[in-house]
């Protein structure tokens, strides 16, 4: 057997197939096979949050997880929460809190944001800090980042998202 | 710093049964993976590739799942993922101390693939569940197509990545005792590094009173030396004692003189702290101490 299969899965809610190595990641499947370039290795360990996606529901590192593995699941990415003109709550949170210097911690940060405020819609600062306390932003964000955050709960508990 | 990926073929079986039976067929070669977390860290740095790897991934109904049975022992089943006990209103109520403990392990995404089977049978002596699940006298139930067995967690490892678990062999299922979910228990990490960090140092107290006097006391400690352990000497010194601040410095001496001996001067101070402190926040009835 060459190690080699067909993946299905759900990609920001389109169905893709890509055929994969087993020893391939979720990472390198989405980055080389389908342009998601805001899912980004870095630390390679699943401790830095740049790879972090979203696989049925909940976030994950993608750089430790084989592509085989979310066959058949639906997976989704920073690039799903790209939507113009209207921007995403989180998205424009992180905007107007100048949530982000450089940028390559953002979409990691942002799908972190995502799955938080998906299980827990009022977060306080202190649980923002523990739920995102595995992404790294070497350009010291933090507390734009968890403003961003505190931004995004308002926005979307208002419009009863 | 990863080595060149080696293909390897991924099976997926439907049943424990036929897992066993993948396992059993070229045992040295072929691993279990569940959420995969640590065996992808072990092949990415080189330090192993399986020409198999058999995924968990569609066992949860038979190896998933949190209960209390009858008699009131804590069963959790191999596959569930340390996000679910994390998050479980059963973990909560019946052994706070895990709770502490996850919310300090890793991050929430690892935990939300990570698996406590997978977690127990990695053998990295850096990790914080072996050494509280010794503190609550956990047993695991280990099987294979010779039959199934129990096994002690405080008898699981062996050595550095290694435990008992044979290679055809596969963890199903974790039972915690129902008189330890009563017990106080309290495990204490030390990380030197970022919140998420493996521990540089973790200990984990148990133990019941008869009358006013220590009884049932486990000292178990993790990432001193090449697996994670009792401290016999620790136990023996606090059984039949009452509890006192000045017992508990002795025995934290005594720890770190039988953990570290001659050894690394910075981690017998550690040693010597943290079984204090963890002896306090666990058997003082009160707040750790300094």
């Amino acid at each position: 057997m060459s190690g080699e299969r067909q993946l299905r899965f759900e990609l920001n809610g389109a169905p893709v197939a890509a055929r994969a190595a087993s020893h391939e990641t979720l990472l390198e499947v989405l980055r080389t096979r389908f342009g998601q370039h805001g899912v980004r290795e870095s630390c390679g360990q699943g401790v830095c949050g740049t790879c972090t996606v979203s696989v049925d529901g909940r976030a994950v590192s993608s750089c430790l997880m084989l592509a085989a593995m979310a066959d058949g699941t639906r997976v989704r990415t920073a690039e799903g929460l790209s939507a113009v003109p209207e921007l995403h709550p989180i998205v424009q949170a992180f905007v107007e809190e100048f949530a982000f210097q450089c940028g390559f911690c953002t979409p990691g940060m942002v799908m972190m944001a995502g799955s938080l405020l998906a299980e827990n819609p009022d977060p306080s600062v202190d649980q923002i800090r523990a739920y995102l306390n595995g992404n790294l932003c070497r350009c010291g964000c933090y507390p734009e980042i968890i403003r961003a955050v505190r931004a995004a709960a308002v926005m979307l508990n208002d419009a009863g998202r | 710093m990863t080595t060149a990926p080696q293909t390897f073929e991924l099976r997926e079986p439907g049943s424990v049964d036929e897992a066993l039976a993948l396992l059993g067929d070229r045992a040295e070669d072929v691993r279990p993976i569940a959420g995969g977390t640590a065996l992808m860290l072990v092949m990415r740095y080189g330090y192993f590739w399986p020409e198999t790897l058999v995924s968990l991934r569609r066992l949860a109904a038979e190896l998933g799942g949190i209960s209390s049975d009858p008699g009131g022992d804590l069963r959790i089943g191999a596959t569930t993922t340390l996000r679910e006990l994390e998050a479980s209103d059963i973990i909560a109520a019946r052994v706070p101390a895990m709770v502490e403990a996850l919310r300090q392990l890793a991050n929430v995404r690892v935990r939300n693939v990570a698996t406590i089977g997978g977690h127990l049978c990695h053998g990295d002596p850096h990790m914080d569940l072996p050494p509280l699940l010794m503190a609550l006298d956990a047993r695991v139930r280990v099987a294979s197509l010779r039959g199934p067995r129990w096994v002690p967690v405080a008898d699981l490892y062996t050595g550095y990545y290694e435990t008992v678990v044979a290679d055809d062999e596969l963890l199903t299922e974790v039972v915690i005792p129902a008189e330890r979910c009563e017990a106080d228990t309290a495990y204490l990490k030390f990380s030197a590094r970022s919140a998420d960090d493996w521990p540089t140092l973790g200990v984990a107290v148990g133990g019941m009173r008869d009358g006013g006097r220590l009884s049932g006391v486990r000292v178990a400690v993790g990432a001193v030396g090449d697996r994670v352990s009792r401290v016999a000497a620790a136990e023996s010194l606090l059984e039949g004692q009452q509890p006192s601040e000045e017992l508990f410095g002795h025995v934290a001496a005594t720890s770190a003189a039988a953990m570290v001996g001659d050894g690394d001067a910075y981690m017998a101070e550690l040693v010597r702290v943290q079984v204090r402190r963890a002896l306090a926040a666990a058997l003082g009835g009160g707040r750790p101490g300094p």
